[in-house]
């Protein structure tokens, strides 16, 4: 079971991550009253990337590439999709530590390539992650305390013994500070300053071209399956559908309608976010800092209290 | 309008003021009194330098230079009618030899329009502090834009003569 | 996608993904940047046919020149041109790149392009409508699959000829030559 759900996992959080990237190009541009590509488009732009001569900037432009795409693999280890995971052990605080490593390797493969937009970008991705870091970690710390217990499948698996399908209200005010910041995790509009194409030119990715592009857009798709999949597994519950599977509970049927609940609930959440990204412009980097510590994190830490006094 | 040109006329001499059409004022006035005439303007309040030009006047051998003075709104209810105004001041220099006196330090922005006319014009402006290339990369043997430049000579000379690719492949086989 | 199509892909992926997903760097001088926005945008929306404009040559696989190219502006198409990994291709967009256009007598606008990097397609008009990039786009697909828009392979060539026309214009070039010494001469 587990040497399956080892290759299966990674394999599911490619394709639906490379599908949901399509898809968000697709929504934006009806939004936009535009016909859009095709939802395939973004796989064809991966092949095309493989098919091209890619330039190296060195041996660390190379390795930091694939380190943040291992790093992101490393992660969708950890993450429960549905009834399918591998790491139990851990949890959300080794969740905090890995996800900065698909940051930090493409800040090490910018910085090798010696860009100066590459290294405006690199700046501001750490200062994103520091205005993020802080109501990621009271909205988490909530959410520890909420179930008493630091790992995830356990985090899901009471979710589900509880009968409710949608988390509990404690966290509700955590909830949406997470979807606040959530943005800022994948590093998309209106916290689009790392790569901000008008300003300084895609900034940490300015010089990748050919495969190094190509492992990119895969890099990307696996972040942005990984922060959706996380306010999944945390708030709404995983696979858990009001009790709906608690029939054919351990069958292999089971465990792929629990993947399909999982991927709908993610649908969802990515949809109502693209309405938020496609409509609104870019913070520039003190306003997006500002309001990342504003808001989200006065939200979060409410939630906080809100939790310790429940328990 | 006809009191600025009384004004005008009153306190320079060999002076020549066309009112062509509503708030602008045509100047023409000998090359000498030209700083002393831009002084005065920006005291009288204009005090924004919008352009200076040239225009080569070829059969009268001749450049005529353009100064064009605005005045800064300072509030749209105390709308002045010297605000509504502009002052365009003209002067001719000779083409030969041709030399004139900086005004950068009436109005510092005059020093990139000055260094465009050295560079297009040939025009030497005295006292400027750099009369570096700002925009043209090339030599030219008479500046670009006066008027006994041969813009087509130029191009077929230039250009024209650089080889097709074809024409560089056909001559390599030739002499192998 | 039909029968043929799904063979095609299947035969040589890396060429049919080149066809239907052009990443564009636009060069645009004059008139050709009012031109290139509507065809970008809502209006006739390039997206649909896989085409985005991105902002560094490392990312692209078109180079799309519109408006007059000045000498001082071939500098920097020269240099974004062999920054552009292989496979790559080039639509001159408007008169002024194919023959100078209305600046043919220009003291500073160079007449013909072609002579100093190749180009695959010529959308002729002064200026083009946005729908001409698509049909330009189109007639590149056909030269694609005929393995006719062979520009940068030319371009690997012929580099010590490109190369000569360069240097007969600029004199002394501030950057070393793209391909090895030998490859010159």
């Amino acid at each position: 079971m587990n040497i399956i759900a080892l290759f299966i996992s990674p394999l599911i959080a490619i394709i639906i991550g490379m599908f949901f990237l399509g898809l968000s190009r697709k929504i934006s541009a009806r939004i936009h009253w535009r016909y859009g590509p095709p939802i395939y488009q973004p796989v064809i732009d991966v092949i095309r990337s493989f098919s091209q001569m890619s330039i190296s900037h060195g041996r660390f432009f190379d390795f930091g590439i694939i380190f943040s795409l291992v790093g992101s693999l490393v992660l969708i280890l950890f993450l429960p999709i549905g009834k399918l995971y591998v790491l139990t052990s851990g949890g959300l605080i080794a969740f905090l530590y890995l996800m900065l490593l698909s940051p930090f390797g493409i800040a090490l493969s910018g910085g090798a390539s010696a860009n100066p937009n590459s290294s405006i970008g690199i700046s501001r991705k750490f200062l994103l992650s520091l205005a993020y870091e802080v109501p990621l970690l009271l909205v988490l710390i909530a959410v520890m305390t909420h179930y008493n217990t630091i790992s995830l499948v356990d985090i899901v698996k009471i979710q589900a013994s509880s009968g409710w399908a949608f988390g509990s209200w404690a966290l509700v005010l955590p909830g949406i500070a997470y979807f606040l910041i959530l943005p800022a995790i994948l590093g998309v509009r209106p916290f689009e300053v790392v790569k901000a194409p008008q300003e300084i030119s895609s900034g940490p990715i300015a010089e990748f071209g050919g495969k190094h592009l190509a492992f990119y857009t895969l890099q990307n798709a696996l972040h942005m399956f990984v922060g959706l999949g996380l306010f999944v597994d945390i708030f709404l519950g995983g696979w858990t559908l009001f009790g709906l599977l608690d029939p054919i509970s351990g069958t292999v049927w089971g465990i792929i309608l629990g993947i399909i609940i999982f991927l709908i609930k993610m649908l969802i959440v990515l949809i109502i976010g693209l309405f938020i990204n496609a409509v609104y412009p870019r913070f520039r980097i003190e306003q997006a800092m500002k309001y990342l510590w504003k808001w989200p994190t006065l939200i979060a830490f409410i939630g906080l209290i809100i939790v310790m006094l429940i328990n | 309008m006809n009191e600025l040109k009384k004004k005008f006329e009153s306190i320079f001499n060999n002076i020549t003021v066309n009112v062509v059409e509503d708030n602008r004022i045509v100047v023409n006035i000998k090359k000498d009194e030209v700083l002393t005439f831009l002084s005065y303007l920006k005291n009288l309040g204009y005090e924004h330098l919008s352009l200076v030009s040239c225009v080569d006047w070829i059969n009268k051998s001749e450049f005529e230079l353009i100064y064009i003075l605005s005045s800064y709104m300072a509030k749209d209810e105390e709308y002045q009618e010297k605000e509504k105004t502009k002052i365009i001041v003209k002067t001719r220099i000779p083409r030969k030899e041709a030399r004139f006196i900086t005004v950068i330090n009436v109005f510092e922005n005059a020093e990139p329009y000055e260094r465009e006319l050295h560079e297009m014009f040939g025009i030497y402006f005295e006292g400027h502090p750099r009369l570096t290339p700002l925009l043209l990369e090339r030599d030219y043997e008479i500046p670009p834009f006066r008027k006994d430049f041969d813009m087509q000579n130029y191009v077929d000379n230039t250009y024209g003569k650089i080889p097709s690719i074809k024409e560089r492949k056909k001559e390599q086989n030739e002499r192998t | 996608m039909d029968r043929n199509q799904i063979s095609k892909w299947l035969k040589n992926p890396g060429k049919m993904a080149n066809k239907y997903s052009f990443h564009v760097v636009y060069f645009c001088t004059g008139c050709g940047v009012i031109e290139i926005p509507p065809s970008i945008t809502t209006r006739w929306d390039a997206e649909r046919f896989g085409i985005i404009p991105v902002a560094s040559p490392r990312q692209a696989n078109l180079f799309l020149i519109a408006g007059y190219v000045s000498t001082k502006t071939l500098k920097a198409i020269i240099r974004t041109y062999e920054q552009m990994p292989e496979p790559k291709y080039t639509i001159a967009f408007g008169s002024c790149p194919i023959n100078g256009g209305m600046y043919y007598d220009s003291y500073n606008t160079i007449t013909s392009l072609d002579k100093y990097i190749p180009i695959d397609g010529y959308i002729a008009g002064c200026m083009p409508r946005p729908e001409a990039v698509f049909v330009g786009v189109t007639h590149l697909w056909k030269l694609i699959d005929m393995d006719k828009a062979d520009g940068y392979k030319r371009y690997r060539e012929d580099y010590k000829h490109y190369r000569a026309n360069q240097e007969q214009l600029f004199g002394d070039m501030d950057w070393p030559p793209l391909f090895s010494k030998e490859n010159i001469k």
